[in-house]
């Protein structure tokens, strides 16, 4: 028949590729790997300075809970201000 | 065999019904579920009908799996078209109703004509017959499916039915089943209620035939695994699909006041982990419930903890539901999303649309665009849970000049009012945009602008570039079944590459919910889960059906062409705001103003935005106008439709 029985699917190979114990930094060009000391309540990203609440599903999987809010109100006005400053001096603005 | 399940004609005008075969050509042409309900649409349901008139043709389906030995594979489909959006109407829910359908003989119902007073449809064992439904109109959607249970003395029946909602026309009315399955979009619950049609009842126990039985059990074992052990998977069965919710929100991609703002500050009572110590009865491995079929269980149970419905039981909520009556109105309180998303559960409406056309008019009244006249005297402004609790109760109930009004849908509602109301309408053929915000993510712009059935991200979605994957594995995805070798980046804010994501995922959307399964368990999610690769060996050894992964990509493709043909022949035109691929200007022209440092100022480029949706239409065959070309038709053996084969 059609039906190749044993040939592995991307899916299943790609399975070989999944980690524990880890979460990605949520800064879309950031992405750093975050590995958070078992059971800990927060994290920061070394890179871009964010930082995070976290939930343990099961003892060796965390994930993100949400940002720490203050932190992120204040990364958010520094990229607007430069953003704003920039737009201002090329004339968009 | 599973494959003898059959399509029954039902016309509700004339009392009179039909049962047919599904010849197997049709079968690997559509495969089953939606994709044949595409087919089964096109041919049946004359072009310009009016949504609400009985040549409307509704459709409800399982998929080519369903009722089988393969795990989640229970959707139910059901299709016409949308009093919404005058375009497709589509939509799909969990739940046990299409397994017990299956059992009962039939994999769909193509219901036709309209009940002169109420009725429900009895389905039973190969039987069909139309019963009175005059006491059960006005139950709420769960009441309905218990007096139906009493009336037939049958505690193992399954129904779909509609609420209040479907009742009183309200275009975005829903087909529930259970206490929250909801097939919620475009409305079909309404086109129920058009057809004086307050439920489907189906009881089967007639035996499915499986192909190789041991065989498929096995193979089964390590489709579950493949599912289970996905952390994803690990995560939704914990939390449920509010999970996603929360991360949206962590990065700022969801949207909040109407667009306004896309992250909810400090919403840590919304957060999904926060609900176990409020709500009396939810979260956690222990209060999660499922679908049939199903090992992840990704809904929660509750108990709404206080305010007027305190006590009562429900399930869920959803991602959704946690947008609608959350971020979208700026209502930071549990309570009043439990209370809501109770609320549309038992009208039967789409939380969705609802809770969207809510905050629009919270925005318009915040704006002087309407006034306490038009509400009489509620104060609708953003954050008012009062307001939005009432106005719920307004619109299932068309109470009041503006409830009224909601309840015919955002473009009617924008013709009434008036004053560019309409600029605010988030909105893609006349269905309001899911929660969530897609300046960040170009794919998903494209995906929701171009959808078949309006906003949608159910439809495509291509969000594995979220995961941050490496640029291989995402080629190793979007490789298969056919080659690609044009560009594709990771990035998930980049435009290159994204038109061919969004075409692959429609292709794959479209064959799971032709064969039934539940998105959880496929690419939805995530990389690791299973796609078109790894669907031809359940076919086979549940139904004896030899596909090729290539040959479901192609029943894919025709289908998707099926549905395209369908909002042509209704009046789709690329850059119309109403019913074209277009999406609201605040995308292109209103920057993002909350989120991670990379989000902030963000939009979509309207040039750039362009080019990907002419790269989209060459990936189908499609001209620049999104028409597919004839050679297109020709390829897929569709050059003759209509057909009227079945
Ligand atoms: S993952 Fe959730 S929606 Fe999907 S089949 Fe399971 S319980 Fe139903
Ligand atoms: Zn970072």
């Amino acid at each position: 028949m059609a039906i190749e029985n044993e040939k592995v699917s991307a899916s299943e190979s790609l399975r070989k590729t999944r980690t524990y114990g880890k979460v990605r930094c949520m800064n879309p060009s950031c992405m750093g790997r975050l590995e958070p000391a078992p059971g800990s309540m927060q994290i920061t990203c070394p890179v871009c300075g964010m930082s995070y609440r976290l939930f343990w599903v099961t003892p060796e999987l965390p994930r993100i809970r949400g940002p720490v809010w203050e932190v992120n109100r204040k990364l958010a006005e520094e990229v607007m201000a430069k953003k704003k400053l920039e737009a201002s001096k090329d004339g968009s603005l | 065999m599973a494959l003898d399940r059959k399509i029954a004609y039902i016309d509700l005008s004339t009392g009179k019904s039909e049962i047919k075969p599904i010849p197997l050509e049709v079968r690997k042409k559509f495969i089953g579920g939606r994709g044949l309900d595409a087919y089964l649409l096109f041919n049946n349901a004359p072009q310009g009908c009016d949504p609400l008139g009985p040549e409307n043709t509704l459709i409800i389906s399982g998929g080519l799996l369903t009722a089988t030995c393969a795990s989640a594979t229970s959707r139910t489909h059901i299709m016409a078209k949308s009093p919404l959006t005058g375009l497709l109407g589509s939509t799909n829910m969990g739940g046990f109703f299409s397994a017990e359908m299956a059992w009962a003989d039939f994999h769909h119902l193509v219901i036709t004509g309209k009940a002169e007073k109420p009725v429900y449809l009895w389905i039973h064992n190969g039987q069909i017959e139309i019963r009175d439904a005059v006491k059960l109109w006005g139950k709420s959607s769960t009441e309905t499916q218990w007096a139906i249970r009493e009336e037939l003395g049958d505690q193992e029946i399954k129904s779909a039915v509609i609420g209040q909602a479907g009742e009183n026309l309200v275009t975005y009315a829903n087909v529930m089943t259970g206490i929250k399955n909801a097939g919620g979009r475009t409305g079909m619950g309404c086109v129920m209620g058009s057809k004086n049609l307050k439920a489907v009842a189906v009881r089967g126990t007639m035996d499915v035939k499986i192909a190789h039985p041991l065989e498929a059990l096995e193979f089964n074992k390590k489709f579950i695994e493949q599912i289970t052990t996905a952390k994803v998977n690990k995560t939704q069965g914990t939390l449920g699909t509010h999970f996603i919710w929360g991360a949206t929100n962590s990065w700022g991609g969801i949207r909040t006041r109407n667009f306004q703002f896309n992250q909810m500050e400090n919403a840590d009572e919304l957060e999904p982990e926060s609900l176990d110590d409020i709500a009396t009865e939810t979260m956690g491995p222990y209060h999660m419930t499922g679908c049939f079929g199903c090992q992840v269980h990704c809904r929660a149970q509750y108990r709404i903890p206080s305010g007027p419905y305190a006590g009562i039981y429900n399930e869920g909520p959803e991602y959704t539901s946690f947008g609608a009556f959350g971020s979208e109105p700026d209502c930071n309180k549990a309570e009043t999303v439990l209370t809501a998303n109770y609320l549309v559960n038992q009208y039967g409406v789409d939380n969705l649309e609802i809770g969207s056309i809510i905050s629009w008019a919270m925005e318009l009244y915040e704006l002087g665009i309407i006034t306490s006249k038009e509400t009489d005297g509620i104060d609708l402004r953003f954050s008012n849970a009062d307001a939005l609790i009432e106005m719920i109760h307004r619109i299932c109930t068309r109470k009041g000049w503006l409830g009224n009004v909601l309840a015919d849908g955002g473009i009617p509602a924008s013709e009434k009012i008036g004053k560019h109301s309409f600029d605010y309408l988030i909105q893609v053929k006349g269905m309001n945009n899911l929660h969530s915000d897609e300046r960040a993510t170009p794919g998903l712009a494209l995906n929701i602008a171009t959808s078949s059935r309006g906003s949608d991200h159910l439809r495509s979605r291509p969000a594995i570039d979220l995961y941050h994957l490496p640029e291989s594995v995402l080629r190793k995805i979007y490789s298969s079944p056919v080659p690609y070798e044009g560009p594709l980046s990771s990035d998930s804010m980049e435009y290159i590459g994204k038109p061919w994501q969004v075409f692959w995922q429609e292709n794959c959307y479209m064959a799971v919910d032709s064969i039934g399964i539940c998105k959880y368990h496929t690419t939805f999610l995530g990389a690791t889960l299973p796609n078109f690769e790894d669907w031809p060996r359940a076919i086979y050894l549940n139904t004896g059906l030899e596909l090729t992964p290539k040959d479901i990509w192609d029943a894919a493709e025709r289908s998707n062409n099926m549905e395209r043909l369908f909002n042509l022949r209704e009046g789709l035109t690329r850059y119309d705001l109403v019913k074209g691929d277009m999406l609201n200007h605040r995308y292109f022209d209103e920057p993002c103003l909350r989120g991670a440092p990379d989000v902030i100022g963000i939009m979509i480029d309207r040039k750039k935005f362009d080019v990907m949706v002419d790269e989209f239409y060459g990936h189908h065959g499609w001209d620049k106008e999104g028409v597919p070309t004839q050679a297109t038709l020709t390829r897929l053996g569709l050059e003759q439709e209509p057909t009227h084969l079945l």
